[in-house]
């Protein structure tokens, strides 16, 4: 009976169930990698991070750290004597934001009006599905091709309550 | 059940026209802005301090002018929009000097020498300081040259303006700023 529910599953063999796991995990691991990324070791792996998350404010989609623009480079420069001076990559990012605003950062921020940029895909999905999953019931539950159905369907709630009506006295007065 | 289909409908219709509203208004928005004119988030905060060389001369502080309406105009030797502008910066610093005015030129991404022949040759009467390393320019969010940020006598930056200026609209920055320190 349990396999009768499951029917797909059952028929997984066990080596297809290996495989199925090994690219599950495999996808995670890239997943993780990409958004953690890996942590810098030298300076200028450091610089290089930082530099590749502020825009250059002269150029037209390139990162500081990509940008051969004398400010850019100027920037780089910046962001080493900044942290050998002792500061973090978000003191070094803040300093930079206060002096270009939001749109020196190569992604938006996730705080405020600019995190929108994030939790809206969600939200937007969110919906979507709200709205599959209703519209799916509803298509489930009046299926077109059975015509009684669609027919009933057509009465008013006056009618109906008549048929109720009628079909509650029959009942009595035909018990069983 | 019609009434509660009715209903349904209603709040679907509610929302499709909420999600289209917010869409159509994040469109007008963006769209109606001008990509290029970026608003400088230094406007009305304090101005970055700073010490910097003069090319020929002792090293201006910043926070020393205090008490000054201070002109803050990053140039360029190799900058043509910068040499447009220069007369109306001269003519701005020999008739305000004497209410409290001060006029800074700051030479962005320049070599001395340069810089040097372009003061002596265009007859630069305010004084010019180095910014070796852009540090400066990068504090104050500089996008290029020329630039200029106008500050208050109490440090506070009070308009920043992008490319070259004019007399009458650097007479008019100066003039306001003046007629509300007098009040």
């Amino acid at each position: 009976m349990k396999a009768a529910g499951f029917p797909k599953l059952a028929r997984i063999s066990v080596p297809g169930l290996l495989v199925v796991i090994a690219l599950v995990a495999s996808v995670a691991a890239l997943a993780i990698v990409a958004v953690r990324g890996h942590p810098p070791v030298t300076r200028a792996q450091q610089v290089q991070q930082i530099a590749a998350g502020l825009h250059c404010p002269i150029c037209k989609d390139l990162s500081v750290a990509d940008s051969p623009a004398p400010l850019a480079q100027q920037m780089r420069k910046e962001i080493a004597r900044k942290l050998s001076a002792g500061e973090s990559a978000d003191q070094i990012r803040a300093g930079f934001v206060a002096a270009y605003g939001d749109s020196v950062l190569m992604s938006p921020p996730s705080q405020g009006l600019a995190g929108a940029a994030y939790y809206l895909p969600w939200l937007v999905l969110a919906c979507g599905l709200v709205v599959a999953v209703t519209l799916l019931r509803r298509w489930l539950r009046t299926p077109a091709s059975d015509p009684a159905e669609a027919e009933t369907s057509k009465l008013s709630e006056a009618q109906l309550r008549a048929v109720a009506k009628e079909v509650a006295q029959l009942r009595v007065e035909e018990p069983g | 059940m019609t009434r509660r289909i009715t209903g349904r409908r209603t709040w679907l219709l509610t929302g499709v026209v909420s999600v289209v509203a917010m869409i159509v208004a994040l469109l007008a928005t963006g769209l109606g802005r001008d990509p290029s004119v970026i608003a400088s988030p230094l406007v009305g905060r304090g101005a970055p301090n700073f010490t910097l060389p003069q090319l020929d001369g002792p090293s201006v502080t910043l926070s020393k002018l205090r008490g000054q309406i201070v002109v803050l105009n990053f140039w360029a030797s190799w900058c043509t929009e910068c040499q447009v502008e220069q007369a109306a910066l001269d003519r701005t610093w020999q008739r305000f000097q004497d209410s409290g005015v001060v006029v800074i030129g700051v030479d962005f991404e320049d070599t001395a020498g340069d810089a040097r022949g372009y003061v002596r040759n265009a007859n630069v009467t305010y004084p010019i300081v180095e910014d070796a390393g852009s540090r400066t320019a990068l504090a104050y969010g500089l996008r290029g040259v020329p630039e200029t940020f106008v500050l208050s006598r109490s440090g506070r930056i009070v308009s920043h303006l992008i490319g070259p200026l004019n007399a009458a609209q650097l007479t008019g920055e100066i003039n306001s700023m003046l007629d509300a320190s007098s009040r």
